[in-house]
């Protein structure tokens, strides 16, 4: 309860502060508009259908681009862990390919997967993987080496103590690559939005912001990215509450 | 709901002529040289000797966990492989894992080799009553003082019925008092089931109190240095010091690890003598 009011009370803080600076510096609506003009402007496009059709589509990039790019992530990161071979012949090309701007890389990638539903996933699963993969790799190798002679005086093969020892002690590191990686996923669905769609919160700003010069939409999109972040956050914090007991 | 797993039957250990050396950072090391000991089914065999003599080493060799540079490692005729399910070793840590309850982490080795869930639970609800930690099997390693964890390190070591239960310091890190306890119940638990042990310690008074033959081995590279063979009756009482025989065995023991300790310190002496 107390965790609720906390949260409340900081929300109605931060929506005053927007509120006075408005007021104070009297900045035209399509500069800084004020919440209430945001809240209704969000009730419009609620009672339209406008937002529902844009946050579906990126709802989906993003819950597949985790999905996809999570998997790949871990199974990668195990290997890497495991393998000090794998890692030096993976990992300049892993970093090379993280140092390249996404932004930069986008396009091609929509070229590259036809510029649909795929392309869009693949470049959100691409900067989600990073993060994830990494914290895999540090996390397996965190692994206490006497608890792994144990398992090997017991006799278990390599895939009991990856599924015994190695995953169960990597598991807190990797959710902080997981926390990390989940808010990037909506990143990566607004960034593969941009390099080529019709449809999608990303482009629903660039359509209030550059077509319609309704600035008070953007921030409903906006806002409406910061939530499914926030909401995906919160999932990955309960599952990893329900997994790692310490 | 007891479950009786299958009687092991006792078998014997030996090295013989074993050598081994590892390759580290800083050139080769030495461990074990020359190393032949006989270990009879059933016996209660104590090692010991200095810090870094191999003894610890010589436990790996013989759970099949290390494989010997030169010379043959033994169990039952046969060379030891780590999860056989015939050789067994406690650590000198607990080494519990800390995300299992007691129960899961008695119940471990029976996880690895295969035994089915309702089994290996009831099998190490049993092994925990056997060294009394039976009201701890839902807490986790965290919640244990540093005697209970050993215990069921203990218990998961013995859960598996070995055949050779290789112990290596499992009592160092406990007080004067429990570890008196924990020897007494170590000597109880052997005599009820005549499995063979090879105990490694740095206490002269623990070896002598538990041994059938106690192995005292050189500093660095490790080599026998002598066997003495303890024949007194058992069960043996923890106030043993009391007894004179105990106590002419004990003196001999201190007497050749003093002797060989002496012997290491002799390089640097001469070669003080020769400045």
């Amino acid at each position: 309860m107390r965790r609720i009011g906390a949260a409340i009370v900081s929300l109605a803080a931060f929506l005053a502060a927007w509120k006075v600076a408005t007021v104070v510096g009297g900045y035209p609506e399509f500069i800084l508009p004020a919440p209430e003009v945001v809240a209704e402007r969000a009730w419009r496009a609620i009672g339209s259908g406008l937002l529902w059709e844009h946050t579906a589509v990126t709802l989906l990039e993003v819950v597949l681009g985790f999905i996809v790019g999570a998997t790949t992530a871990v199974l990668t990161g195990i290997a890497l862990g495991k393998s000090v071979l794998v890692e030096r012949v993976l990992s300049p090309y892993i970093v090379a390919a993280q140092a390249i701007p996404i932004l930069a890389l986008a396009p091609l990638l929509d070229i590259w997967f036809g510029g649909g539903l795929l392309a869009r996933v693949v470049i959100c699963a691409l900067i989600v993987f990073f993060p994830i993969a990494i914290a895999t790799m540090v996390g397996i190798r965190s692994t206490d080496p006497l608890l792994d002679e144990l398992l090997r005086s017991l006799g278990a093969r390599d895939g009991q103590r990856t599924r015994l020892l190695e995953i169960p002690s990597a598991l807190p590191v990797l959710f902080g690559g997981l926390r990390v990686g989940v808010t990037l996923a909506v990143i990566g669905a607004v960034v593969a939005e941009w390099a080529g769609a019709s449809v999608g919160l990303g482009v629903l700003i660039n359509i209030a912001n550059q077509g319609l010069f309704d600035t008070p939409l953007m921030f409903v999109a906006l806002v409406t990215l910061a939530l499914i972040g926030l909401a995906f956050y919160g999932l990955v914090v309960l599952v990893e509450r329900r997994l790692v007991s310490r | 709901m007891t479950v009786t797993p299958p009687l092991p039957t006792a078998v014997d250990a030996s090295l013989d002529g074993v050598a081994m050396r590892f390759v580290g950072p800083r050139g080769e090391v030495t461990a074990l040289e020359d190393f032949t000991i006989q270990v009879p089914a059933g016996s209660f065999t104590v090692l010991i000797g200095p810090n870094g003599c191999g003894k610890s080493t010589l436990l790996r060799l013989v759970a099949g966990l290390l494989a010997p540079t030169s010379g043959a490692v033994l169990v039952g005729g046969a060379a030891p492989v780590a999860g056989d399910g015939r050789v067994s070793l406690a650590f000198q840590q607990p080494r519990l894992v800390p995300w299992r309850s007691t129960l899961e982490n008695v119940a471990l080795p029976l996880e690895v080799a295969g035994v089915e869930r309702a089994e290996r639970r009831a099998r190490a609800a049993d092994a925990l009553e056997r060294v009394g930690l039976a009201s701890a099997a839902n807490l986790r390693p965290r919640e244990l003082s540093g005697g209970m964890a050993q215990r069921a390190a203990l218990a998961r070591a013995l859960i598996g019925e070995p055949s050779v239960l290789l112990l290596d310091e499992p009592f160092s890190a406990l007080d004067a008092l429990t570890r008196e306890t924990f020897d007494r119940e170590l000597q109880a638990l052997w005599q009820e089931r005549r499995r063979t042990v090879i105990l490694v310690t740095h206490s002269v008074s623990e070896a002598i109190g538990l041994a059938d033959q106690v192995v005292v081995m050189t500093p660095r590279p490790g080599r026998v240095a002598r066997v003495v063979d303890v024949d007194l009756p058992r069960p043996r009482p923890v106030e043993l010091a009391a007894d004179p025989r105990a106590a002419m065995l004990a003196t001999e023991v201190r007497d050749v690890l003093a002797a060989t300790n002496a012997a290491e310190l002799r390089p640097w002496a001469e070669s003080e003598g020769a400045s």
